[in-house]
């Protein structure tokens, strides 16, 4: 399995000089599966830059949505894969008591919002809510949990051989709760996340910043840490940056993270801030994970 | 031990930090957690307890009706709400610890999802306490 981060960042795109290290686009990640099978995990504004890295060939992939924040969904209508007759995309996402999936996002992509509605896109497109249930894209094994944020939130596992990539991106998970003291089973998406290969979790706040933002779906720093440790991640890419944070300031949050990782008894190097294109690769019969670059 | 749906985490999350007594149980009836308040409502904290069944769950606290007997276990608030996936409503006793009586208002409501009942939660009122055996 292959993992490329496309977009980093959190909340709403935010380009420019003091971002360019980290990236301004926000969340999605590519996910290549063992068999060459591709997957988009969300559609942000980083969906753009896969797309247009993807072959004018007939494609078939699946996007998974965490959840319909606009910084998730943004990059639908410039995804180029989208426009072309060949193409068959299957988006899968949260259901909801009040609309079907397809509905929920034709809200955006629909007048006023968006130059194109639905129904126009020449792609073959399907929507499918997230069963309960396991259920299989090519020779990974998905599965999709309700995780603590605003609104109807999913996180996923994707297990792929002995490989498994566990994506939480907007993920509140000490939310009222202490997560150091509670039982497992009690932590907001920690069966996702344990004994995961790669990690990656929202780690939008400075502990400073976080009791002015308590309620708003995303973690401190401390709190992804301490969840990424408690979960047993192998290796944990923290994820979904503040838009106003500068690189200079990730790189003294990526600082503190590492001090508190080995803290907690964490291996050295087990833990980082993602930054847009970075590349992971999980051997489909190893214990470790290697950046690919 | 399997992960417990978000809806329960959020639910036990919120009443840890209520004064006003208030039980959770699991969509199979499982009483999987109760508050502080509740803890010193029945004279002995969750932790020292740990999940239970409904069945057992009556047969340490009650409930008793007005004449003193049992109040059968299908006629249980949170056990409609679980089962029913409608609220409902009763005033009975409960027996604490120490063995003092206990009356209560109860109100349950389910947690119904997008993918179906989650479990029920039961708020309780104390209104009246008598001495331990009365």
């Amino acid at each position: 399995m292959k993992v490329k981060l496309w977009g980093t960042r959190g909340s709403i795109p935010s380009p420019g000089p003091e971002t360019i290290r980290y990236g301004g686009n926000t969340s999605c990640v590519g996910v290549t599966l063992s068999d060459g099978s591709l997957l988009a995990l969300d559609a942000g504004t980083g969906i753009r830059s896969l797309g247009l890295s993807l072959a004018a060939e007939p494609t078939r992939l699946h996007i998974l949505l965490t959840h319909l924040h606009l910084d998730h969904i943004q990059g639908l209508v410039f995804f180029a894969p989208a426009f072309r007759v060949q193409t068959e995309i299957v988006i899968w996402g949260p259901a909801s008591p009040e609309a079907s999936l397809r509905d929920r996002i034709a809200r955006y992509i629909s007048a006023p919002l968006s130059p194109v509605e639905v129904r126009e896109l020449p792609c073959d497109v399907s929507f499918r809510h997230c069963p309960e249930s396991e259920w299989e894209i090519g020779p990974a094994r998905v599965r999709a949990a309700s995780v603590a944020h605003r609104g109807p939130t999913l996180g996923y596992r994707i297990d792929d051989g002995d490989s498994s990539l566990a994506y939480i991106p907007d993920h509140e998970p000490a939310l009222g709760a202490d997560i150091d003291v509670l039982d497992e089973d009690w932590i907001s998406g920690f069966a996702l996340a344990r004994d995961a290969s790669l990690l990656i979790h929202d780690g939008q706040y400075a502990d400073a910043e976080y009791p002015d933002h308590v309620g708003w779906g995303h973690s401190s720093l401390s709190h992804a840490v301490s969840f990424a440790r408690r979960a047993g991640a192998r290796r944990t890419v923290l994820f979904h940056h503040d838009p106003l944070h500068s690189d200079e300031r990730l790189d003294q949050l990526g600082a503190e993270a590492r001090r508190r990782w080995a803290a907690l008894g964490g291996e050295e190097g087990g833990i980082e801030l993602g930054a847009e294109r970075g590349e992971y690769e999980l051997p489909a019969r190893a214990a470790s994970v290697a950046p690919a670059a | 031990m399997s992960q417990r749906p978000l809806e329960l985490i959020l639910a036990r999350n919120l009443m840890s930090a209520l004064s006003t007594p208030a039980f959770l149980v699991d969509e199979g009836g499982v009483l999987v957690f109760y508050n502080e308040a509740a803890g010193m409502l029945l004279g002995k904290r969750f932790e020292e307890l740990g999940a239970v069944s409904a069945e057992e769950w009556g047969s340490l606290f009650g409930p008793f009706g007005e004449d003193g007997g049992p109040i059968p276990y299908d006629e249980l608030p949170l056990v409609v709400a679980v089962r029913n996936g409608r609220p409902a409503h009763a005033t009975f006793a409960i027996r604490s610890v120490d063995g003092a009586d206990h009356t209560v208002e109860v109100s349950a409501f389910p947690i119904l999802t997008a993918h179906g009942s989650r479990g029920a939660i039961a708020v309780f009122w104390s209104t009246a306490t008598n001495g331990a055996g009365s």
